[in-house]
C-alpha cells in the first residue's frame, strides 16, 4: 500500500475503501470482458463477421490493457485482487458478455458487444464523476480508460446502424489514452 | 398497488437473500434478479431499500433504467 497516496485520498473526503471496491469491480469487468471476447471474436465470421473482427480485436485487447492498469491502483490504495477467479467474475461491474444463442446472428453479437461498452462508459463516468478533483491518479485512469471505451462503443455503434460516429479504427499501436499506465 | 412506508423500503435491501427494492420518484422497483444490483447495491455507492430518486439525477443513466424492473409498489409519501 502507498501509505501517504491512501491519506490523500482519504483527507480528499472520499471513502478509500468504497474507491478500491469500485477499481476492483471495474477490473473484473475487464477481464471478464477481454475472456468473453475472445469467444465473440472466434464467431465473427462470415461475409459480416469478418469486417467486425478486427475492431473486436483491438477492443479486446485494450480491455486486457484496462485491466492491467487498473490493478496496480488498487494495490497502491491498499486493496487486493480477490483470490479466487470465479470470485472476480462474479464481482464484475458489467455483466457477462456472453455469446449470443446463435452464434451465427452477427447484429445479436454487436448489440452484445455494444452493451458491453456502455455498461463501461457508464461504469468510468461514474469513478471520474467520484474523483473529480479528490482522487487525481484515479481519475486520470479512469478518464484515460473512459475515453478508450468511448471509441468502442462508437465503432460497435456504426455497425449497428445507429448512425456516424466519426471515429476511425486504431492505427499503429492499441490503448492510445492507457498506455501510459503500461509503461 | 402496494404502498410501502420508508421502514417498509429499508426492509428490501437485498442482502442474505432479501429482495432488492429501489424507489424512485414514488415508485418502487423490484431489483433483485439484476446482475448489476448484486447483494442490494450498485456501482458500490447505491443501495437497495433506498429512495434513489436524488441520486439518479447524477448518475450515468436515467430512469428508463430503472422502468425495465416490475413496479411492485408506491412510496408513502
Amino acid at each position: 500500500m502507498a501509505k501517504v497516496t491512501r491519506e490523500m485520498v482519504e483527507k480528499a473526503g472520499l471513502n478509500v475503501d468504497e474507491i478500491i471496491e469500485l477499481l476492483v469491480k471495474n477490473a473484473g469487468a475487464e477481464l471478464t470482458t477481454y475472456y468473453y471476447y475472445t469467444i465473440l471474436r472466434a464467431n465473427l465470421i462470415g461475409l459480416q463477421g469478418e469486417g467486425i473482427k478486427e475492431i473486436a480485436e483491438t477492443a479486446r485487447i485494450e480491455d486486457r490493457n484496462h485491466f492491467e492498469a487498473i490493478v496496480p491502483r488498487i494495490y497502491e490504495l491498499g486493496g487486493k485482487l480477490p483470490e479466487h477467479m470465479k470470485d472476480f467474475h462474479d464481482v464484475s461491474a458489467c455483466p457477462p458478455a456472453a455469446l449470443p444463442k446463435d452464434p451465427t446472428d452477427v447484429m445479436a453479437i454487436l448489440k452484445v458487444l455494444v452493451e458491453a461498452e456502455r455498461c463501461a462508459v457508464r461504469g468510468y463516468t461514474h469513478i471520474c464523476n467520484i474523483t473529480a478533483g479528490k482522487d487525481h491518479r484515479t481519475y486520470d485512469l479512469a478518464l484515460s480508460i473512459l475515453n478508450e471505451e468511448i471509441e468502442h462503443e462508437s465503432w460497435f455503434s456504426e455497425f449497428l446502424g445507429e448512425g456516424p460516429s466519426g471515429h476511425f479504427l486504431r492505427r499503429g499501436e492499441t490503448s492510445p489514452f492507457v498506455g501510459k499506465f503500461l509503461k | 398497488m402496494k404502498e410501502f412506508t420508508k421502514e417498509e423500503l429499508k426492509e428490501h435491501d437485498g442482502r442474505e437473500g432479501r429482495k432488492a427494492y429501489v424507489a424512485c420518484d414514488g415508485f418502487i422497483y423490484d431489483v433483485t434478479d439484476s446482475f448489476l444490483w448484486k447483494d442490494g447495491k450498485h456501482q458500490v455507492t447505491h443501495h437497495a431499500g433506498e429512495d434513489l430518486t436524488n441520486e439518479l439525477d447524477e448518475a450515468p443513466h436515467g430512469i428508463d433504467f430503472l422502468k425495465r424492473f416490475p413496479v411492485v409498489g408506491r412510496l408513502k409519501k
